[in-house]
């Protein structure tokens, strides 16, 4: 009887930090209207260009209790846009993103990192031109609320990396268009 | 690497030209003097690029393909050039190559645009390889067609804005360059065969289908390039001498590449990054 009711016991508590853990992780669709990764890279060592890609979708989870976070971002590439049409057409071709054979960078990871109970890092793979390579990304800014504009719950990040576009097979015009490259993110996201 | 390494003039016009150049002269006692074209175009994959074919993109795949033809060649040298039913196979390979390059980009196309696109490709890649091999025993004429072949794809690729195909390109012009110059000092034809033709056929009509379907050359470019191979089968010049058709079929293929190259700029402009 007593080796019954510990049993029921422990069944009710797996199914309560079961649920616990379920309720506590918060998933996120990025809108893609506030959500643009930005990137510099030195033209020629003269002066630093800068660019973003302006059509980004994607999913990020937070469980701040469980301190742990997952995102999943898909950039559509050939939305590159450095503010003249001719040179974004310079980069989607193979030069660069080559963006009709690889029409998709995608940005994964399931290891968020805290400091406390704010994330500081984004641990995660980084495919580009067909190739995955760890990026890790430093969150400068993160912040969760009601939108006041229409109430919705949301969250807004800032994180920035860096990257060497080699390591991904895009070579063309090194080193006077720098190997370098910084990225910067911005992204907001409503809870599902 | 050395900065003038770096210099795209270094990269797919001397250093292709110089590699070429060697190779001609050392490889004509063995009757390989055709290798000169694959050995332009790897110095320049080499230093454009590299050979690491990790992610396969069509590039590589191209550069992969150029690789291989100059490898097989040599074989398919010994076949007699008179054979016209292995030009017609080649071609018939030269098709199914290049819907293996292209396929992922073509299955991203609905089915009508896949289909013309598919077909159109292979049509033209086949028209050059099956036109340059009728050319093998002929050094002089396919040198002429790898000059213009190369020049026009490279500088239409690099208006179509893709400076890497552009570069693959003017260095097949570059070593096909070389390979005429030894003829035009030598005034005597140097060996040719499939190790010649397979290459610059193949490499060049595989570039040109890439800057089409990669970049932004213009459809109607293609057609132009299609008329170079075809420029040099022109019954003139038999009777001259081996540093006159040099000169005379060089200036033909080349006034056919700059046609191709000239609407590839009225299209597009200059690139710019």
């Amino acid at each position: 009887m007593i080796s019954r009711s510990i049993g029921y016991l422990l069944v009710l508590l797996v199914a309560l930090v079961s649920f616990k853990t379920f309720a506590a992780t918060e998933n996120y669709d990025i809108d893609p209207t506030h959500t643009y990764p930005t990137f510099a890279v030195s033209h020629l060592g003269f002066s630093t260009m800068y660019g973003r890609f302006d059509k980004t979708s994607g999913t990020f989870s937070i469980d701040r209790a469980g301190r742990q976070g997952a995102v999943d971002i898909i950039i559509k590439t050939a939305s590159i846009n450095t503010g003249l049409e001719k040179r974004d057409d310079h980069l989607r071709s193979p030069d660069f993103f080559n963006t009709i054979e690889f029409p998709d960078a995608t940005y994964q990871s399931g290891n968020v990192k805290f400091e406390g109970d704010e994330p500081k890092t984004i641990e995660g793979k980084l495919t580009l031109l067909g190739v995955t390579k760890p990026v890790t990304l430093t969150i400068t800014a993160f912040k969760c609320g009601q939108n006041p504009m229409n109430n919705k719950a949301m969250c807004g990040i800032d994180a920035v990396g860096s990257l060497k576009r080699s390591d991904f097979g895009m070579k063309y015009a090194l080193p006077g268009v720098g190997d370098e490259i910084r990225l910067m993110i911005s992204a907001e996201g409503y809870k599902k | 690497m050395m900065d003038w390494l770096s210099h795209p003039a270094i990269q797919s016009g001397l250093a292709p030209f110089c590699a070429a150049l060697i190779v001609a002269f050392l490889f004509d006692r063995i009757r390989l003097s055709g290798l000169a074209i694959l050995a332009g175009f790897c110095t320049t994959v080499y230093l454009v690029a590299d050979f690491n074919f990790e992610s396969l993109s069509a590039t590589k795949k191209i550069m992969l393909t150029g690789i291989v033809a100059g490898a097989i060649a040599p074989v398919l040298s010994v076949l007699p050039s008179h054979w016209r039913m292995v030009g017609y196979l080649l071609g018939v390979s030269a098709a199914a190559v290049t819907l293996w390059v292209f396929w992922p980009i073509l299955i991203q196309k609905d089915v009508t645009e896949s289909l013309v696109l598919g077909t159109g490709l292979a049509l033209f890649v086949m028209w050059q390889v099956v036109l340059i091999d009728g050319l093998s025993s002929q050094p002089v004429r396919a040198g002429a067609v790898g000059l213009g072949m190369g020049v026009g794809v490279g500088f239409s690729a690099l208006l179509g804005a893709s400076a890497l195909l552009g570069q693959l390109g003017l260095a097949i012009g570059a070593a096909s360059g070389a390979y005429l110059l030894l003829q035009l000092l030598q005034n005597k034809p140097l060996s040719c065969g499939r190790t010649l033709t397979l290459p610059v056929s193949l490499l060049s009509a595989l570039l040109a289908g890439a800057a089409l379907v990669l970049a932004k050359l213009p459809w109607y470019c293609l057609p132009v390039l299609a008329l170079v191979p075809l420029s040099v089968y022109l019954p003139v010049m038999q009777k001259k001498s081996c540093r006159m058709q040099v000169v005379g079929f060089s200036l033909i293929t080349m006034a056919v590449a700059i046609a191709a190259a000239g609407l590839a700029w009225y299209a597009e402009g200059a690139m710019t990054v």
